[in-house]
């Protein structure tokens, strides 16, 4: 593997991370969330500060995904205030001011100009991919154990029809909150391991863009699909890097995908997918 | 016998409307109990006072003896409150099955901690199986819910509330859009329920089957309530009939 | 004077705030659609604006121009998007629009380059002294101009049977159809006035900084979309209202907590305090 598919492989492995933390949220939880790429940020820029301040690197990941979670429950309490529509403007407000409060910190943050010489975890470039890999496939396993357990149970509850899950003794404000704090963790893990990966950062990476980036690796994988998300998420962080051609026209092909997608598939690629099965069976039998 | 719940002096109002005017009744332990009226007299908003969906102005409601007027909707289900509402809803996402599973394994997603830690839902799925048997649909229960008739879904709903284990059953409207024969059907199945020791209050408008189940009736107009007592000497009751049928008058004339 | 000549950008930016919010409202009245890719209507009626006052010289015969395309492009955003949608979840037709919008940015920019168009001849730059400050024509031209289209707005939706026929539809579409309005011709008409009205803000955008560029949609139409929910999703006067506060609080919000937070951010801190405090906005229509 070159240098270039080394990183490429790396980015997938990070934005996998991301976009299981969002399926958390929107996906498990129903929790429309228009700002996820702050919290991807708040990792990012705790790791860096800790970095620089000489700490270790287990400990800096951990303290990203705790403070990013405890960040991600006040936007959660946030949510529980307000519904549906008022809940993807308030959060992409949330988005807005994680840049708007980064980009004026010149003095601790580096304001618009970002944070760079951030140390090396101290992995060589495979080595660290098979990290980012190994926390890809653990946050997968965790999602998919999420879904058949009692909580996954409750979250679709939640999701499906918050009046009657509480009927039926479901404390909806606290699942609620938990997705917020499980999901906005796993972006601040995501986060960090950006920051070690590029060793520069700046808040450009984590604005509105980014955030219905990774909504819509979420919403092209299919919305609450583990697997569909992680092929969605595949699909558009690769299909762009395949040809020069497509590099220009990458944001043009990431608008034209997610409104197509939503047009004609809304249930994206997870729902072409069980159409598919549903399809075979019934021809199997027929034959 | 002792009361169950205990209502007392609960006024709503929204806006400029007033919805419930100081109505209160009580509720005895094991007794069906009929809450009818004219449409607009308050009754479903009572209900949602009783449950914590709305939150009245003033109110006093005790289950067994607890006050529970200012707790959150899902520690009163907790507690032993159980409603069915007026227009199904059932989680489509779910079948039958999985909905009645849910409502069986209550306790395990009552905090966070047991609900991340419990994945097996063979009991409760199986026990949901015997509840739906039990409201006589059974064999439906590994369908979708799209798609299902009303008639089915509703005895879903009740199976659904029946899985609390619940002190005290609410029912709104449990029979409308029913026809005659489904109707009284469904009116036995409530009936076998009561008579197996669980309180409910029932809000209907089908006074045929109201009369022929109901131990006792509360009838709320305009947001009070004008008459309480037993189904047939209530409803020869002059100012009962008058609140009917004025309602009907009003409605000729207009 | 920093208090007035504040209070005057404050009105001015809030008049446009305003254009833009009022057709995102009365999307979502009639729909419940959050109309993202409002903003690339926004930004097309800049472009076309710029195009043909460069080409005929006459901003006068832009603005309508720009208007009457614009308006027709939503309504076929509408039939050609959001109709098909409608009956989906909520997230689907959000989705759907904001892949619209950028598929829109991006093609302004791969047809007329990255940095935008410019005004040949800027129109209405003579400078007007009012009240002791040093203003430009289209200062006036945008406060007076706002003003106009939103009144002229407000007696269409009173005094005309189209109008009323609208709010009809607005307020229970069931109903009004029973009646014999046709909920889709008002749903057309909605957003041919809703694209028509945010192609007029992006001309004055234009006006004001000189430049019709890609991007331009985006943070004027976020924060229309917070001043959408400030006023009450659906309710059109809190729009007005809430888009003129939001234009107010900006303006004196750069200057004492411009250290702490960009100008942008503001408009969302204010959004996020006020949903804090009611969560229905400042006047929910119940």
């Amino acid at each position: 593997m070159g240098i270039y598919e080394l990183s490429l492989a790396t980015i997938v492995g990070i934005n996998i991370i991301l976009a299981l933390g969002l399926n958390l949220i929107t996906g498990y939880c129903g929790q429309i969330s228009l700002g996820h790429a702050a919290f991807f940020g708040t990792g990012a820029y705790v790791v860096a500060l800790m970095a620089k301040a000489g700490y270790p690197a287990p400990i800096n990941l951990v303290c990203a995904m705790l403070i990013t979670g405890g960040i991600g429950i006040v936007v959660g309490v946030a949510s529980l205030r307000v519904r549906h529509d008022f809940l993807a403007i308030t959060t992409m407000g949330v988005g807005f001011l994680f840049l708007g409060i980064v980009r004026q910190q010149d003095s601790v943050l580096g304001g618009e100009m970002g944070l760079s010489g951030i140390p090396s975890i101290g992995l060589e470039k495979p080595a660290f991919l098979m990290l980012v890999l190994a926390v890809a496939a653990l946050c997968t396993l965790f999602s998919v154990y999420i879904k058949k357990s009692w909580m996954g149970f409750a979250f679709d509850a939640v999701a499906t029809d918050e009046d009657t899950a509480r009927l039926l003794t479901v404390n909806v404000p606290v699942y609620k909150l938990t997705a917020f704090a499980l999901g906005t963790a796993m972006a601040g893990l995501a986060g960090g391991l950006y920051c070690y990966f590029t060793r520069f950062i700046m808040p450009d990476d984590f604005g509105f863009i980014t955030s219905i980036s990774v909504l819509s690796m979420v919403a092209v994988g299919g919305i609450g699909s583990v697997p569909g998300v992680i092929i969605g998420t595949m699909l558009l962080t690769l299909l762009p890097e395949m040809s020069e051609f497509l590099s220009d026209y990458k944001l043009f092909f990431y608008g034209a995908l997610l409104f197509g997608v939503m047009r004609f598939a809304p249930d994206g690629l997870a729902g072409v997918g069980s159409s598919l099965r549903g399809m075979l069976k019934r021809s199997g039998r027929a034959v | 016998m002792s009361v169950l719940l205990d209502v007392h002096n609960v006024t709503m109002h929204f806006g400029g409307v007033h919805a419930l005017t100081e109505v209160s009744f009580d509720v005895q332990d094991g007794e069906f109990l009929s809450l009818i009226g004219p449409n607009g007299a308050g009754k479903t908003t009572m209900l949602r006072a009783i449950t914590g969906v709305v939150s009245p102005q003033n109110a006093s409601i005790k289950l067994a003896g607890q006050a529970i007027e200012r707790l959150a909707t899902h520690r009163r289900a907790a507690l032993g409150l159980a409603m069915t509402n007026q227009i199904v809803r059932p989680f489509n996402s779910m079948t039958l099955r999985d909905n009645v599973a849910l409502a069986v394994g209550h306790q395990r997603v009552a905090t966070v901690f047991r609900a991340i830690t419990a994945i097996n839902r063979d009991t409760e799925r199986k026990k949901a199986g015997e509840l739906l048997e039990m409201v006589g649909i059974g064999d439906y229960a590994d369908q979708e819910v799209l798609g299902q008739p009303l008639g089915r879904l509703k005895r879903l709903e009740v199976a659904r509330a029946l899985a609390l284990k619940p002190k005290l059953l609410l029912l709104d409207e449990p029979l409308a859009g029913l026809n005659h024969i489904e109707a009284a059907r469904f009116a036995d199945v409530v009936v076998g329920i009561n008579r197996e020791g669980l309180t409910v209050v029932m809000i209907e408008h089908n006074l045929g089957e109201v009369l022929r189940v109901s131990d006792r009736l509360v009838v709320l107009d305009n947001g009070r309530k004008i008459a309480e007592g037993e189904p047939e000497s209530v409803m020869r009751m002059p100012h009962v009939r008058a609140a009917y049928v004025g309602k009907e008058a009003d409605h000729a004339a207009a | 004077m920093l208090f007035l000549e504040l209070l005057i950008q404050g009105l001015i930016y809030g008049c446009m705030y305003a254009i833009i919010a009022v057709g995102l409202t009365l999307v979502y009245g009639l729909l419940r659609i959050l109309h993202v890719a409002h903003a690339g209507l926004f930004t097309l009626g800049a472009y076309l604006g710029v195009i043909v006052t460069n080409a005929t010289g006459s901003l006068g015969l832009a603005i309508p121009v720009s208007a009457m395309c614009v308006g027709l492009v939503g309504m076929a955003i509408y039939r050609l998007c959001y109709q098909p949608i409608l009956s989906k979840p909520p997230y689907v037709a959000l989705i759907a629009s904001i892949g619209l919008f950028i598929a829109m940015e991006e093609i302004f920019r791969l047809i007329f380059g990255p940095y935008g168009l410019t005004y040949t001849q800027v129109p209405l730059q003579s400078p007007v002294s009012l009240l002791g400050m040093s203003l430009r024509m289209v200062d006036i031209f945008i406060v007076f101009g706002s003003v106009a289209m939103l009144g002229l707005l407000s007696w269409l939706a009173q005094k005309t049977r189209i109008g009323i026929a609208w709010r009809a539809t607005v307020d229970d579409p069931q109903m009004a159809g029973s009646f014999g309005i046709s909920v889709q011709n008002v749903r057309y008409l909605n957003f041919f006035i809703g694209s028509a009205l945010a192609a007029v803000a992006g001309i004055f955008i234009s006006l004001l900084s000189n430049l019709a560029e890609p991007t331009m949609g985006g943070v004027p139409s976020y924060k229309a979309l917070a001043i959408i929910v400030l006023g009450g999703l659906g309710n059109v006067t809190g729009t007005l209202i809430a888009a003129v506060i939001l234009g107010v609080v900006e303006a004196y919000g750069t200057i004492y907590v411009g250290n702490l937070l960009d100008r942008d951010a503001i408009a969302f801190a204010f959004l996020i305090l006020v949903l804090m405090l009611k969560p229905q906005g400042l006047f929910s229509r119940k």
